[in-house]
């Protein structure tokens, strides 16, 4: 039951989230406030690639039915969720992530979730922004606005994980053994 | 064939992938192309009743200000009314209530979502095709011109705003009466540029910009901005005439949509120009 219903609340809360506030919210520069791609970087490290590209292009699709982007969101947010797992590869430890543990900033230190979130927000708003201009010669532009926007998107997004998540626990051997006794 | 299965299990994700690029793009450069449906924007049914929902709750951030914009408004309109001037000379004064035909009617209107930092901006207004709307008729409120209706759904519409990269409203610069086209440079909400205007004439600063009102679209006559600098285009004879709009679009409530009575007339009689062939 949680396996289907926190990532259904993940979704619907960062949709209602982003349509509702953030995209009211202008604060000039070309900054676009995004917190939305928070969903593809937190799906737990087990979902298969095929599940984790569904659900980015269903949110992104969400979003563009409420931004007049007409499909921008969706096709950014294929982009992220292809780009996710080379890059989660890039930055893992050598003998692979801990099943139990959450890609969240919580638990694997801000460090790590720096540099893959940041990545991922910096190649998400570029080439959201690079699609909605399609001109060269406003490549200054492009990067002005996803290097801004990715900043202050990054800090919406690690604020927003500090109030809403809690540290997974520490294994220890009795946790092992509630954990296991859980599985079984 | 075993190679072609091969293949597919081995690019499946590349392929998923390509497929969902393919539809969301599809989507996006079909729309801005022209506008297909109702489907996918925020005119959409359910989406504009959400976003009706949240107008409703935000609007009281600017009511005060909306307020005393439409009471200026009033004032303004009902000093002109008949009721209000005396008569000076003692003589007869005939009313040509008849020589008057009625070109314009308006359709009032809130906007309920709007942007206005990204590439291209669009409004979505609270009626539709219910209450009259039609893609194609011009958008403005008290301040200045706002854009052009581009799609309509049966109680919310879409503008298409001047705030976008092919927007083309013809205005007129007074008091020298220049025509040229309003264009947006894409990064300032605040600022536009009129392109069209001979570079050997000196314009002053502060001049007005109005629309021009030649293809019924608009009205004459409803401000646009104020002329800030002039900029000289490189290998051509022109300016680009940096204007202040007269709006400010962050903050825009109160629009209201302009319905042409002849603009069947005016187009069907516009169809009459010879095509000049390409030498």
């Amino acid at each position: 039951m949680e396996i289907i219903l926190i990532p259904l609340i993940r979704f619907f809360g960062l949709l209602l989230l982003q349509v509702f506030i953030l995209n009211a919210i202008e604060p000039g520069l070309g900054i676009y406030l995004m917190a939305y791609p928070l969903f593809i970087a937190i799906m737990p490290f087990n979902y298969n690639i095929f599940t984790c590209l569904s659900l980015s292009f269903l949110l992104g699709f969400s979003v563009d039915l409420f931004s007049n982007t007409f499909g921008l969101h969706a096709s950014a947010a294929t982009v992220t969720a292809m780009l996710r797992p080379m890059i989660y590869k890039y930055f893992g430890p050598r003998d692979g992530y801990d099943v139990i543990k959450n890609p969240n900033v919580l638990d694997m230190g801000f460090r790590w979730h720096l540099l893959t979130f940041g990545s991922l927000l910096v190649i998400h708003n570029f080439w959201f922004f690079l699609l909605e201009s399609f001109r060269l010669d406003e490549i200054l532009i492009v990067l002005k606005k996803s290097v801004l926007s990715s900043v202050c998107s990054f800090i919406i997004c690690w604020a927003l994980q500090y109030v809403f998540f809690k540290k997974e626990k520490t294994i220890c051997n009795n946790c092992i053994y509630h954990y296991c006794w859980f599985v079984v | 064939m075993q190679n072609l299965i091969a293949f597919f299990q081995r690019f499946r994700i590349f392929i998923f992938f390509v497929l969902l690029q393919v539809i969301s793009l599809g989507f996006y450069f079909s729309y801005i192309a022209y506008p297909k449906g109702q489907f996918l924007t925020s005119s959409w049914a359910v989406s504009g009743a959400l976003l009706g929902w949240q107008n409703d709750f935000s609007k009281f951030f600017h009511l005060e200000e909306n307020n005393s914009l439409l009471q200026n408004e009033n004032v303004r309109l009902r000093k002109n009314q008949m009721s209000n001037f005396v008569k000076v000379s003692a003589e007869l004064i005939k009313i040509n209530d008849t020589l008057y035909k009625q070109k314009y009617e308006y359709i009032p209107g809130v906007v309920i979502n709007s942007t206005t930092t990204r590439r291209n901006n669009y409004f979505t207004l609270n009626i539709g095709s219910e209450q009259g709307v039609q893609s194609g008729m011009g958008v403005f409120s008290d301040k200045g011109v706002v854009g052009v209706v581009y799609m309509t759904s049966k109680y919310f519409s879409l503008v298409k705003t001047i705030l976008t990269e092919n927007s083309n409203v013809d205005v007129v610069i007074e008091p020298s009466g220049l025509t040229g086209y309003l264009k947006w440079q894409g990064n300032d909400s605040k600022r536009g540029s009129v392109i069209g205007i001979s570079s050997d004439i000196k314009l002053a600063k502060n001049s007005m910009v109005y629309t021009r009102g030649g293809s019924g679209v608009f009205p004459k006559g409803i401000p646009v901005g104020k002329v800030e600098k002039l900029i000289p285009i490189e290998g051509k004879p022109i300016w680009n005439v940096v204007i202040k709009f007269t709006e400010n679009y962050q903050a825009l409530q109160n629009v209201y949509v302009v319905k042409n009575l002849m603009q069947q007339e005016q187009k069907k009689l516009e169809q009459g120009i010879p095509i000049e062939e390409n030498k």
